[in-house]
């Protein structure tokens, strides 16, 4: 598409844009076979890769070449503060020689930049084997021919700026209205375009999309000089411009706004012990951050030490660790329409369509998420599917699947969790976030916060945040909802790695009540 | 890809001269780096990796649109400009929109050496290896990172604009625990320079903190004397500097706004041994000579013997208020003092030493609360000697009091930060009183 939008601006530009010796120019048969980066040019310089890599010594090799193409607009108050609409283009070559691994990346795309970055990575190889005690083995993954697109209803790409711009706009504007003194709203598309190609014969191209909209509204108060924010509880999807239509914006806006006002008047949480019903709009990060990372294998094997950290889910708890309550199950997948993790095949090119698996089952801890050559290092056979790189010229290491709370079989609604609570806390929607590295002591913040009396929602409350300890406190869970409660939120930037790289992922959750938890008030008096 | 001010100024002339638009500024970015990781004394992953984009943003009249491609394809970069063309056609009227900056005059940047540019990913091994192998000899896991690189900066404008800086980066950081995985120590830094990381020592201060096999001493959360390291410290700045924005302070809604309307600029908020400073010439943590716009960074005091200086101003907001731009900080350089280590601790009756912070988050931006842990290296000092490690703690406390509450101050240094891999940063060993640790975390 870009192509002929190129042609239809700018005719046979490249020619007048000059600077040869820089550019590639339109002309040149590099640029004919990469520059456009089509379907076809990603099959030839995977293939040249991949026979340069084999001539280096590789015993293995993949290719991952990519066009990626992303917009961020953003309003505040009644104007576009930013509109940006980003194409990357990229590949990077991985090898494994002598059992060290070697990668290499660029962005810039022609035969001879190709040959360097081979080059590139099988030295890297050698230069790891100085310090490789123990060589990498991988196991055996089938080779596949795909090519698989994601559903997607209208492409975000394809809506006039116009239109993305207006209704940002129109958001701000019903928040303010509705009584907010700022409010700052931003749309986030993104569209992956990967080919991943392997010595084993692996030739598979796959596309998806993702869409964040989000908001928040501010209300100050001149006289006191408090100020509340209240974000919108909207999720990001791997879904197209009918997702971001679908939600009802402005009423949310209009929402919001009156609750940050309301909240500068709350009543202020005495800190204690409360039983708290965790609304899924919040609950959807505790799960990301005491499960998801903590069940993630290169983590319990210590090879996160230095940066996202361990796990206390150590290897030797492996099918014996009570995580949770019974009520607890946690699955994996990268199946679920509209997950943020959602793909075929991920990046080592292990298939992982229809292969969910449980992290929790019944509360007890059952499996890791795996990358390629993890599995035998705790007696497994193979990777379940969890690889990923934020982009073609980052390595790809494992990252989390969709991880996801089950529901309640049994019919159980978020006023029947009410019900079951004399004196608690109900929480929506993430706020502040923070887990150690071993992924025990967490804190989690919130945009609302209700008292529960006597089984039912009261009055507001503020400067709430909830802080447990991540086994005692799915152990205290005793009330889930069920299927007709489910939302899934997510997140587009999960961090891992060195360098740091970010993952999209999403996460099924349901309202679930846990029995007195620590609750803080987190206003300082004295400052 | 690196490209050099020539070529650099080739391809932003040219771009330029593409525009059909009212005003244009195009900014060139690349970098090539070398990375290595390893754990349990093993390498892991590496990397040699080279970018290279063009962002073209385009104004007709009071709309704006930018469009970006990576890569050196005529073709894309040229559908940049049309790209940007066509959203700034479509975008509504921006009443706040500056126009492009003309020519402009910057300090001589210090944060480029042609040494570290040179480093691969070998030479980060060879560095490496005796950091592993000293640990193998202490009996503990090594998990660490190192890396070098090299990047650029071009901004150019249709108004006469160009600029153009490299820049150099270099790191080592690593981890070692105890096999037993009961204890954990961790050292790092980040330099401008390749050659002024000293892989071994890093490695052995990592090393010292982690080879401990004495159960960690319980102890309960509360108010406490602490000694911050730099790592620790150049967080918690860096999170205040990230608030101190004149806007939100003039509209209400900061830590730094005054009660009743305007900000808190020229109010005594810290001790009067704090200052801090951003300067593209210093020598430890140069920031960079210009922003996103190619405004100048120049010598900025935001904190002077514990009165708040400066706050950061955008273009719109300075000429709406009256002020002089000043750019959102990059990097900082906290001032230190003359105290050791060994003094502070000397000085405590009963304290924490931290080594580091981690998943630091805001819990409360009223009052400027973060939350977060620490990490890799607590230590109990009782009567004035480190007994040794205690466990961990998650903290509910604002920068605004450690820095209100620092009794004293050991030299400043480049710090290497938890989460912040770009950190740029200088501080000093802060000795602190009444630090909160609100609740005791089991992590190692």
């Amino acid at each position: 598409m870009d192509r002929r939008r190129f042609l239809k601006y700018a005719g046979c530009a490249a020619c007048a844009l000059g600077a040869e010796h820089l550019l590639h120019g339109s002309g040149a048969a590099a640029a004919e076979a990469y520059g456009a980066l089509d379907p076809a040019a990603r099959l030839k310089l995977a293939d040249m890769a991949l026979t340069l890599a084999k001539g280096a010594g590789a015993g293995y090799a993949d290719v991952r070449v990519g066009r990626s193409q992303a917009e961020f607009i953003r309003a505040r108050e009644h104007r576009i503060e930013k509109f940006d609409a980003e194409i990357r283009v990229g590949f990077g070559v991985r090898v494994l020689i002598d059992g060290s691994w070697g990668f290499a990346g660029s962005e810039v795309i022609d035969e001879g930049e190709v040959r360097r970055a081979v080059a590139l990575a099988a030295d890297n190889a050698k230069a790891a084997r100085l310090i490789q005690a123990t060589p990498i083995v991988l196991e055996d993954v089938p080779a596949y021919q795909e090519d698989w697109v994601m559903p997607l209803g209208r492409d975000p790409f394809t809506v006039p700026a116009s239109d993305k711009a207006e209704k940002l706009v129109a958001i701000n504007e019903a928040a303010l209205k509705a009584g907010a003194d700022y409010c700052t709203a931003f749309f986030w598309f993104v569209r992956e375009e990967t080919l991943f190609a392997s010595s084993r014969g692996s030739r598979i191209a796959q596309t998806r999309v993702r869409s964040y909209p989000r908001f928040e509204a501010t209300a100050v108060d001149k006289q006191s000089g408090r100020f509340a924010t209240r974000a919108s509880l909207l999720a990001p999807r791997g879904a197209g411009w009918d997702y971001v239509e679908a939600q009802d914006l402005l009423g949310e806006a209009t929402l919001a706004a009156q609750q940050a006002r309301e909240k500068l008047a709350a009543k202020p949480v005495a800190p204690g012990k409360y039983d708290l019903v965790i609304d899924p709009t919040n609950l959807w990060l505790t799960i990301h951050e005491s499960v998801g990372h903590a069940t993630e294998l290169d983590r319990a094997l210590g090879w996160e030490a230095n940066f996202a950290g361990t796990s206390f889910a150590t290897p030797d708890k492996l099918g014996t660790l009570r995580y949770g309550s019974p009520l607890m199950n946690i699955t994996a997948d990268r199946s679920q329409p509209g997950g943020l993790a959602t793909v075929a095949f991920d990046h080592d090119g292990v298939r992982c369509a229809g292969a969910e698996f449980p992290i929790i089952a019944e509360g007890i801890f059952r499996n890791y998420q795996m990358a390629i050559g993890q599995a035998a290092l705790i007696g497994g056979a193979r990777s379940n599917g969890c690889a990923y790189a934020e982009s073609p010229t980052a390595f790809p290491i494992q990252r989390m699947a969709n991880v996801s709370l089950e529901p309640n079989p049994q019919q159980t609604s978020l006023e029947d969790l009410f019900a079951g609570v004399d004196d608690g806390i109900y929480v929506v929607g993430e706020g502040s976030w923070s887990i150690d590295q071993q992924r025990y002591n967490f804190q989690f913040g919130g945009q609302l916060f209700y008292e529960i009396k006597n089984g039912k929602r009261g009055a507001m409350l503020r400067d709430v945040a909830y802080q447990g300890r991540t086994p005692d406190f799915w152990n205290a869970m005793d009330g889930l909802g069920d299927a007709s409660t489910r939302f899934v939120g997510g997140t587009f930037m999960c961090g891992k790695g060195q360098p740091a790289q970010s993952a999209p992922v999403s996460h099924g959750a349901v309202p679930a009540r846990f029995r007195q938890i620590n609750v803080l008030n987190t206003e300082r008096r004295d400052i | 890809m690196i490209l050099s001010p020539g070529d650099a100024r080739e391809i932003t002339d040219r771009l330029l001269a593409r525009s059909k638009a009212d005003a244009c500024i195009v900014k060139l970015e690349g970098n090539d780096g070398a990375n290595l990781r390893f754990a349990r004394g093993n390498a892991t992953t590496n990397g040699a990796i080279s970018k290279l984009s063009a962002r073209v943003e385009s104004h007709f009249g009071k709309r704006a649109g930018a469009a970006e491609a990576s890569g050196r394809d005529a073709e894309a970069l040229a559908d940049a400009v049309a790209r940007s063309e066509e959203i700034a056609r479509l975008a509504p009227e921006n009443p706040e929109l500056m126009p492009p900056l003309g020519p402009q005059a910057y300090e001589a940047g210090a944060g480029y050496d042609a040494a570290t540019a040179a480093v691969r990913t070998d030479r980060l091994a060879a560095e490496a290896k005796p950091a592993i192998a000293a640990a193998q000899d202490r009996n503990v896991d090594t998990a660490g990172y190192a890396t070098a690189q090299q990047s650029f900066t071009a901004v150019a404008t249709s108004a006469g604009l160009f600029a153009h800086e490299p820049r150099t980066a270099a790191e080592f950081t690593m981890t070692a625990r105890n096999r037993a995985g009961t204890w954990s120590g961790w050292a790092g830094v980040g330099e401008t320079r390749f050659g002024r990381l000293d892989m071994m020592r890093i490695g052995a201060r990592a090393i010292d903190k982690g080879a401990h096999d004495a159960a960690p001493v319980a102890l309960d959360p509360g108010k406490y004397t602490v000694i911050l390291e730099p790592s620790a410290v150049g967080d918690l700045v860096g999170w205040m500097l990230w608030y101190m924005g004149a806007r939100f302070a003039d509209e209400g809604r900061s830590f730094f706004a005054r009660k009743g309307g305007g900000n808190r600029i020229g109010e005594k908020l810290f001790a009067d041994a704090v200052t801090i400073v951003s300067e593209p010439a210093d020598v430890v943590a140069p920031e960079p000579t210009f922003d996103d716009e190619g405004l100048p960074r120049r010598r900025t005091v935001w904190v002077e013997a514990g009165v708040l200086k400066n706050l950061e101003y955008p273009r719109f907001w300075a000429q709406k208020t009256g002020h002089a731009a000043i750019p959102r900080p990059r990097g900082f350089v906290m001032a230190g003092g003359s105290a050791s280590v060994d003094d502070m601790v000397r000085d405590t009756k009963r304290g924490v030493l931290v080594t580091r912070f981690w998943y630091i988050r805001m819990l409360d931006p009223q009052k400027l609360v973060l939350t977060g842990l620490t990490r890799d290296g607590n230590f109990l000092i009782e009567d004035g000697r480190i007994v040794g490690p205690a466990n961990n703690f998650r903290f509910n406390e604002s920068p605004v009091a450690v820095l209100a509450n620092v009794l004293a101050l050991g030299p400043s240094e480049r710090t290497r930060g938890g989460e912040n891999e770009d950190s740029l940063a200088a501080a000093p060993t802060l000795l602190v009183k009444d630090f909160t640790f609100s609740s005791r975390s089991d992590a190692i």
